[in-house]
Order: structure tokens, then sequence, then C-alpha cells
């Protein structure tokens, strides 16, 4: 058995996931004023949840790659079309989900560290 | 992928933010002056913004840092609004034509107001948003505790 299984790995995809995500929505806020700005945002939960379903093992998972979509959403005259409030949410959202995975991630390593002996 | 890029991205939004205020104050500062170095009363002006790292040559500047963060927001420049001065009849003033009319800025000051509380609670929103990336890598730091 490897030290590190498939959960373990796809629990790291997640946060850089994630991670990736806030940039995506940080950089929405950041043009809430820019004509012409389509809002975007990263899937990574159905493309892990599509290398999961696959039977994927430990390396396909960590290969996994997150894109980046475009919304086309109701847009301002100025054809901005960022909804400051729906990416506040996404943003407080996605801050937590980050902290769980990897506080997940986290007790998994000190059930391997007991395990050792390490501490 | 860097792993301050959302903070830097949200620094760009800050400053672009503060600017849009800074000229909006220039403009209710100056919504009576009917002289300026080029001559004729004051003209408002208007903050451009666009996203930063946009396309092939955007981001080649971003990768050589010599354009903000790919993704961010930049001041792409301040331009002069090209609205019609007001003309308002006081024939006691020293500026007023023949007629007693005076060429006033075209400054409307409820225009200026809402800017101002736009640019403030886009500022307001990437604190947060800033504040937030903060507390993420304040926790991925305890990974290696």
């Amino acid at each position: 058995m490897e030290l590190f299984d498939t959960t373990q790995i796809g629990l790291e995809r997640a946060i850089s996931g994630a991670a990736q995500r806030q940039t995506a929505l940080a950089s929405n806020l950041a043009n809430a004023n820019t004509p012409g700005y389509k809002a975007r945002d990263v899937d990574f939960h159905s493309a892990l949840r599509a290398a999961f379903a696959s039977g994927a093992k430990g390396e396909e998972v960590e290969r996994t790659t997150f894109a980046e979509t475009t919304q086309n959403g109701v847009m301002r005259a100025d054809g901005n079309a960022v909804d400051v409030d729906v990416e506040s949410a996404k943003l407080s959202q996605n801050a937590l989900e980050y902290q769980t995975l990897v506080q997940v991630a986290r007790g998994r390593i000190d059930i391997i560290e007991s395990a050792m002996g390490a501490r | 992928m860097s792993m301050f890029g959302s903070l830097d991205i949200s620094a760009s939004a800050l400053s672009a933010e503060r600017l849009r205020m800074d000229v909006t104050a220039e403009n209710l500062a100056n919504a009576q002056s009917t002289r300026t170095q080029g001559g004729g009363p004051y003209r408002r002006k208007e903050v451009v913004l666009q996203q930063s790292g946009g396309g092939f040559a955007g981001a080649l500047a971003a990768a050589r840092q010599s354009d903000g963060p790919a993704g961010g927001v930049r001041v792409q420049g301040i331009v002069e609004d090209t609205a019609p001065d007001r003309l308002v009849y006081d024939p006691s003033h020293p500026d007023a034509n023949q007629q007693g009319y005076v060429r006033m800025p075209n400054v409307n000051p409820v225009t200026e107001m809402v800017d101002l509380i736009s640019a403030s609670r886009s500022y307001e929103a990437n604190v947060t948003a800033m504040q937030t990336a903060k507390q993420m890598f304040t926790k991925t730091l305890e990974l290696l505790r």
C-alpha cells in the first residue's frame, strides 16, 4: 500500500483547485468596474468528480487540471457582467471550503504520523 | 500560478479604485473653476479601467511584471468628459461673456457622489477578498505544523 492514497492526493488537488478558483474570483471583484469584462470561475468540483468516477488511480488524479470558464450572465450597458454580491458570496464560500479541505488533509497526515510514532 | 496571485490582483484593484476616488474628488473640487491652464472652464475627468494580462501582449507584459498581475485591473488612462459646458447667467462674474453668461464646468455633483459611493464599495469588496485570501494562506501554513 502506498503512503499517500488516492483520497489524500484528491484532497491536495482540491486544495490547489480552490486556490485557483480564489484567484479567478478575486479577479472578478477587481474588474467589477471594467467595461466589457465577463465573470470567470473554476469548476474544480466536476473535474475531480469525473476523475474519481472513472476510477482513476493516484497518479491520474494528480494530473487533473482545472479549466477556467467564462460566464455569460446579464450584462450592464457597458458590457460588464460581474455581480459583486454573487462574487463575494462565492469568495467566502470558497475560502471556507479551502479551510475545510486543509483541515481534513492535516487530520489524515496526523493519522499517518501517529502510525509512524512520530508524535 | 504564484501563491500570492489573488493578493496581487486585489491590490491592483485597490489602487485603481483609489485613483477613481481621487479623480472624483478633483471633479468635485473644481465644480466651480472657470479658469484652467488650457483656457476655458474645468472639464470633468473620468478614469478608464482595463483588465490587465488580457491577450498575448498582456500575458507577456504580466509575465515580465511590467504591467500588473494577469487578471488584475489597470488604469488605461484618464479622459476628459466631452459633454458641453454649463451656461450660467451671471453678468457680474469676471468671466461672463457679452450676453452675461458664464461657461461653468460640465461637472454634475450628483454623478460625482454616485461615482464616489461606487468606488468606495468596490474598494471594500476588494479589501474583503484580500482578507479572505490572507486567511487561506494562514490556514495552509498549518499543514507544516
